[in-house]
């Protein structure tokens, strides 16, 4: 079991392992100057240096993209419910949806400011705007996909519309809405950080638009590093969130059929 | 309530209105009529079928595949409604009706992510009995027909015969009129079939419950049941009503009594006379 394991993590490791040390060596080979590109030991004692101030700046990020995912997933939920119960609503507002996911952050974000200031608020909004789709079409993809056998029978023992959607279609959707919720985990850092450019002054998006602005080349590396981590965290939460829940209801793993019968 | 013209050899409510006495029909599909508008194309799939099971009675409906008898189940079961005709269930009419029946489909329909026991006590639960009392029914019953040690494994841990049980205990608990099984062991292989058969056998007896079963298999229905529908043509209609002739209680080895050849004889004879369709 344990050497299963090994053999697993072994070859990303070295992987990134052997990157870092041929991007290492190249630096010192060619002598190339730190605000060009820093090498990679200088940027880890750098962030050693720096860890309370990036540590300070990644807490705000991370809670302001932990509370906007909650917000946005709990959005996305209310909506496929919405949509799943009533088709008329579906078909009039999809399209809209689907339209907003199309407008650039880079344009939305500047308006959400003029119209709600450079607070919490329009931060909020951005990430909930951002979190909340990838959740919403997945589980209301979900809700419709039940197995038809299992559909038929709660019709013919005479279940209601309302014993049949938390019998079966929430349960059988649940797969579909972590497909959706590990998505959501992948992009609600970034767009935290993005929300930050938009003013702010706190969180590691701000800070990075400091270190730029300051030619601070290996700053900006301890940035990237940290939101890369950041994100990967989030995106193990929800996986080790998806995994717990899965395997309680047996459709972990291969068995991930929206609910098979036999 | 409603004017019955009667079709001959079919039930009728009309000489028993005051419905009293074991001869009571349970359940009574009167000149029902089902078509369907497919592509564009009408196509006429039951025609003024009449059948009925009468308290405690086993009846089977026999015909060939394809021949509407899942139709037939969906319109008793109130999914959909019938073009023409009645469906009385204890009496009263249950056209359109749903939450009358209890139900055995051909494919056993357990709920993945609930434990056998979960299974029949949120049937249970979804017939009106409260939540407690199902789980306690669940496991007394399990007991009761020597799967207590499947109570509490996932359907996917269950062979097929024993996936198959469970959904016949989960409909015979149900507190409805009657059961209704729909090719319960269609998707079955031959020999977990015959036992299965025997078992089921075993099981009626021992209970006694109103019973319509559907099935394609001749010797199945003859083994299992009082009485039989022979369902034939298109539009599929009632050919003949055949009661069977063999004592009660029956033992799986009934098929060496002579009646049994005969009686298999008329009802290949009478499905022949359609097609060759059958098992």
């Amino acid at each position: 079991m344990a050497g299963k394991r090994w053999r697993r993590v072994l070859p990303p490791v070295s992987a990134i392992a052997g990157v870092l040390l041929i991007w290492q060596a190249l630096c010192a080979a060619l002598d190339i100057p730190a605000w060009l590109l820093p090498d990679p030991w200088s940027i880890a004692l750098h962030m050693a240096e720096e860890a309370e101030l990036l540590f300070g700046h990644v807490a705000f990020t991370l809670g302001l993209a932990l509370r906007g995912m909650l917000l946005g997933v709990a959005a996305g939920v209310i909506c496929a419910f919405v949509f799943h119960a009533l088709p008329a609503v579906r078909a009039a507002f999809s399209p809209l949806l689907v339209a907003s996911q199309n407008i650039p952050l880079i344009a939305l974000g500047p308006l959400l400011m003029i119209w709600f200031g450079v607070g919490i608020l329009p931060k909020l909004i951005l990430l909930v705007l951002v979190c909340f789709f990838p959740v919403a079409w997945s589980m209301l993809a979900g809700l419709g996909r039940s197995e038809p056998q299992l559909r038929e029978y709660l019709a013919m023992i005479g279940a209601s519309r309302v014993q049949t959607f938390f019998r079966l279609e929430l349960p059988a959707s649940l797969p579909y809405f972590f497909a959706g919720l590990k998505l959501t985990a992948t992009y609600s850092f970034l767009t935290a950080m993005v929300a930050e450019w938009l003013g702010s002054g706190r969180g590691i998006g701000y800070f990075l638009v400091l270190q730029y602005k300051g030619f601070k080349t290996t700053g900006v590396f301890a940035s990237i590093f940290c939101i890369v981590a950041c994100s990967l965290v989030l995106y193990g939460l929800a996986v080790l969130a998806e995994s717990w829940v899965l395997g309680r209801l047996r459709m972990g793993g291969s068995r991930v059929k929206g609910g098979g019968g036999a | 309530m409603t004017e019955y013209t009667g079709v001959a050899g079919t039930p009728g409510m009309a000489e028993r209105a005051d419905g009293s006495g074991g001869d009571a029909w349970i359940l009574e599909t009167v000149s029902v009529s089902k078509r369907y508008v497919r592509d564009g194309r009408s196509l006429h799939v039951l025609d003024r079928v009449s059948l009925g099971v009468r308290e405690g009675e086993f009846v089977s409906v026999v015909g060939p595949s394809g021949s509407g008898k899942s139709t037939l189940f969906r319109l008793i079961g109130g999914v959909e409604r019938p073009d023409e005709g009645i469906i009385r269930i204890a009496g009263r009419d249950a056209t359109g009706r749903r939450g009358l029946i209890s139900y055995m489909p051909q494919q056993p329909s357990l709920f993945p992510w609930l434990t056998v026991r979960q299974n029949i006590a949120s049937a249970l639960v979804i017939a009106g009995i409260d939540r407690k009392k199902a789980a306690a029914l669940a496991a007394e019953w399990l007991d009761r027909i020597g799967l207590g040690d499947t109570a509490g494994a996932y359907p996917d841990e269950l062979s097929g015969g024993m996936k198959q049980r469970v959904s016949f205990l989960r409909a015979l608990l149900m507190p409805r009129d009657v059961m209704c099984l729909d090719e319960p062991f269609a998707a079955l292989d031959a020999l977990t079939r015959t036992r299965m058969q025997a078992w089921l056998l075993e099981q009626w007896e021992a209970h006694r419950r109103t019973v319509l079963l559907v099935t394609h298999s001749i010797e199945e229905a003859i083994l299992l049941s009082d009485r039989i529908y022979v369902l034939g043509g298109t539009p599929t209609a009632v050919r003949r009503e055949i009661p069977v002739p063999l004592p009660r209680p029956r033992r799986p080895d009934v098929w060496n009594d002579p009646a049994f050849g005969r009686l298999r004889e008329d009802i290949l004879a009478l499905l022949g006379r359609s097609d060759r369709r059958d098992d």
